[in-house]
């Protein structure tokens, strides 16, 4: 129990500090990423309490599970938290040596993690929707970081659609409530399938929407590039590392957790709206000149193999929507700041996030495709095999395109290398994905775990 | 009843998306304020009970909800901070630009744009 | 005239909000709605009087993001404290049931604290977006280099 509070209360309290503080001086900025250290610490403690003993729970006041807001740490919440915070630790770590430009850029990056461990660690529907705001307007904030027009558009473009987004998601949470009565996701998911067909139905593809749009996935993608393209490195990084997050989790959560029937009933269409996404990221990555550019559009294909996984659904494509949906975010967050430096060490960086994107060992992103290919086998379908490997090839093809054009061509106009702080920090976070792809036990149990949490009863 | 709140969502949906369309970026965050209003006004609608208070009710009589009083509670302060964010942009967006139409966020890469045209011209011209 | 209303309002305003904070548990109101209440009246004073005249005629505004942050900390002390004492967080002292020392209709418990703490986080946190309105380029803020050439030729 402590673990989890600590977990919650630690981002608070040094976002509540670090506010009044100016965020230009480094110290400043450094203290943000001890803070965000600190929370990592208390999500690894909680992890290792959730994987040996089960899901913690803790409900508000001591009240009754239905009455107070519970409190749920389980193994899905704990992976997605663990892989967000991280990314926000990179991100952060690499703004505080180059020097942040605006005074509240670590207070925002700090208060965003707060929003995102409430949110992966609620069991309460109502107190997700709370926190999933929290989160979003620290993130509307920090994309206008660096305050240049294009910054400045990528903000608003952001917060008009994630508002949309965020309205679509309160009328589910209200159309939830009315038609189960309970706000505790536990409740409500037990209640589910007492529920009519109809409105079942209606408020599922609510959720849906609300969650494919934080996620861009097609048809909801037309911000993204926008978005990811127009905002500095390191928030492009946060953005599609750690916000997106946000989308996958609530896609699992909701979707395999609450309404299963649901899900089984759209399996179909998910398998087909992933593969539409897959195949649009895909292309249009190939087509683009600009690295962030490619880069976005790349992150609507990859969310695409997050909803095919979802959509063949059973117990290996969820581990498989689980552990893609983690490779993705390092993956991301690696490549946006690789992309936004320059100097020796980042080529092989790249070189590790172009091949993990691909699936090509020995990089995280293999084992990602392996459970894909697994999932495509259990579910008997040669065409979603195919599908795969051209979403393979696709990546490969449109990443080394990029490493071709930025880092193999001596372009010999002298430009100066970043600083070497920060290319170790993104070597940091290249041989995270290295050790990772070497060593996937450890997240394998964790996806299987976080599947068990999710349809189990497992306790 | 449950028409004219019915109605009272649609006037307040119908007009926000019509203000979001907008070219002043003013009326585009009061679409949104707009839109934020109607998600509250359709949860109280959705939840609407009649009966006692709910701290030491008579068991006898209906009890009325007060969850979705919470609910709305909280979306409206959510929206209040989202609509101050976006304020903030907006204004953000006024001193850099001087002005509060949408187009000036686009504006330099529409130049960019433009002062491309004659060369993609020369291409075309140059193929056929 | 208007600044004669905005500096009358502002005492009243203050009295409402006590009474919104003090009967918000048995009826309608809570810290939030107090807050806001007094943000009006201070808007109404940032109206009249302009940014500077309202900074003079009440001095503790230009302290408002401290306002804001000693109430985030004081709602999260309020809320967290229990940890402490082995409950889970946001449990109230005294407990439900136990007695309760009462001024008036008024329960002394920490709920109220943490009332108090949202109702200091939203006027410090509304004042100093009122302030940034008002008077845009009077502190650092968020400091961009120099106007972008577009606003120039525009």
């Amino acid at each position: 129990m402590t673990s989890l509070s600590v977990a919650l209360l630690v981002p608070w309290v040094a976002g509540a500090v670090l506010v009044p503080l100016d965020g230009r001086r480094r110290w400043v900025a450094w203290l943000a990423v001890a803070a965000l250290a600190g929370t990592l610490a208390a999500l690894v403690v909680l992890t290792v309490r959730v994987v040996a003993s089960g899901p913690q729970q803790l409900v508000t006041g001591g009240w009754p599970a239905g009455i107070g807001i519970v409190l749920r740490a389980d193994a899905l919440g704990v992976t997605f938290a663990l892989v967000s915070v991280v990314v926000l630790i990179a991100a952060t770590a690499n703004e505080a040596i180059l020097g942040p430009r605006a005074r509240t850029f670590p207070a925002l990056l700090v208060l965003l993690a707060a929003g995102l461990t409430g949110l992966f660690l609620t069991g309460d529907v109502f107190n997700f929707y709370v926190f999933f705001e929290i989160a979003m307007t620290a993130s509307y904030a920090l994309t206008a970081y660096g305050g240049e027009a294009r910054q400045l558009r990528a903000a608003l473009v952001f917060a008009g659609v994630n508002l949309l987004g965020s309205f679509i998601f309160l009328m589910s949470v209200a159309g939830l409530y009315h038609v189960t009565g309970a706000l505790a996701m536990a409740d409500v998911a037990d209640r589910m399938s007492a529920v009519g067909a109809n409105a079942g139905l209606l408020i599922a593809v609510g959720f849906f929407v609300a969650f494919s749009v934080k996620l861009g996935l097609f048809p909801f993608h037309y911000w993204l590039p926008t978005v990811y393209a127009g905002s500095r490195p390191a928030v492009a990084a946060v953005l599609s590392g750690a916000v997106a997050n946000i989308g996958g989790y609530g896609l699992l959560r909701f979707g395999a957790g609450v309404f299963s029937d649901q899900l089984r009933l759209a399996s179909t269409a998910l398998v087909v709206l992933g593969a539409t996404s897959i195949i649009y990221g895909g292309v249009l990555a190939a087509s683009r000149g600009d690295t962030a550019e490619m880069l976005a559009y790349s992150a609507i294909g990859q969310v695409g193999y997050v909803l095919v996984a979802l959509g063949v659904g059973g117990a290996v494509g969820l581990a498989a929507a689980v552990l893609y949906s983690v490779v993705n975010a390092l993956n991301k967050a690696l490549l946006f700041l690789a992309a936004g430096l320059r100097g020796r060490l980042l080529a092989g960086a790249f070189v590790l996030g172009a091949l993990s994107v691909a699936g090509v060992p020995p990089a995280l992103g293999y084992i990602g495709k392996l459970e894909l290919f697994r999932t495509a086998v259990v579910a008997g379908s040669a065409a979603l095999v195919v599908l795969l490997l051209a979403g393979s090839a696709l990546s490969l093809v449109y990443m080394f395109q990029t490493y071709q054009r930025n880092f193999w061509r001596d372009d010999g106009s002298g430009k100066t290398s970043s600083p070497v702080a920060n290319r170790l920090v993104v070597a940091a976070l290249a041989l995270l994905v290295l050790a990772v792809g070497l060593w996937p036990e450890p997240l394998l149990a964790l996806s299987q775990h976080a599947v068990e949490a999710l349809s189990g009863r497992q306790g | 009843m449950i028409l004219a709140f019915a109605l009272a969502v649609a006037v307040l949906f119908g007009s926000g998306a019509y203000l979001l369309l907008q070219r002043d970026l003013l009326r585009v965050v009061g679409g949104i304020a707009l839109i934020s209003q109607a998600a509250a006004v359709t949860l109280i609608a959705a939840s609407l009970t009649r009966g006692q208070a709910p701290i030491a009710p008579d068991p006898s009589r209906p009890v009325s909800d007060p969850v979705p009083q919470a609910l709305v509670l909280t979306a409206l302060v959510i929206g209040l901070a989202t609509l101050a964010l976006l304020l903030a942009l907006v204004h953000r967006v006024v001193v850099v630009f001087r002005t509060t139409r949408r187009e000036a966020l686009t504006a330099e890469e529409t130049e960019r744009a433009h002062a491309l045209e004659p060369e993609q011209q020369r291409d075309r011209d140059e193929a056929t | 005239m208007l600044r004669e209303v905005a500096r009358l309002v502002w005492g009243p305003s203050l009295v409402v909000a006590a009474d919104l904070i003090v009967k918000g548990y048995n009826e309608v109101g809570d810290g939030f709605a107090a807050g806001v209440v007094v943000v009006l009246a201070t808007a109404l004073t940032y109206v009249a009087l302009g940014a500077s005249g309202a900074e003079r005629a009440l001095p503790f505004l230009r302290h408002a993001p401290k306002l804001a942050v000693g109430g985030l900390l004081l709602a999260l002390v309020a809320g967290f404290f229990p940890l402490l004492l082995g409950e889970p967080p946001f449990s109230h002292r005294p407990g439900p049931g136990a007695h309760v020392a009462t001024v008036g209709s008024l329960e002394l418990f920490t709920p109220v604290l943490f009332d108090v703490g949202v109702f200091l986080l939203v006027v410090g946190v509304l004042t100093v977006m009122l302030h940034h309105l008002a008077d845009p380029d009077s502190e650092a803020g968020t400091p961009l280099d120099e106007p972008h050439d577009a606003g120039e030729r525009a």
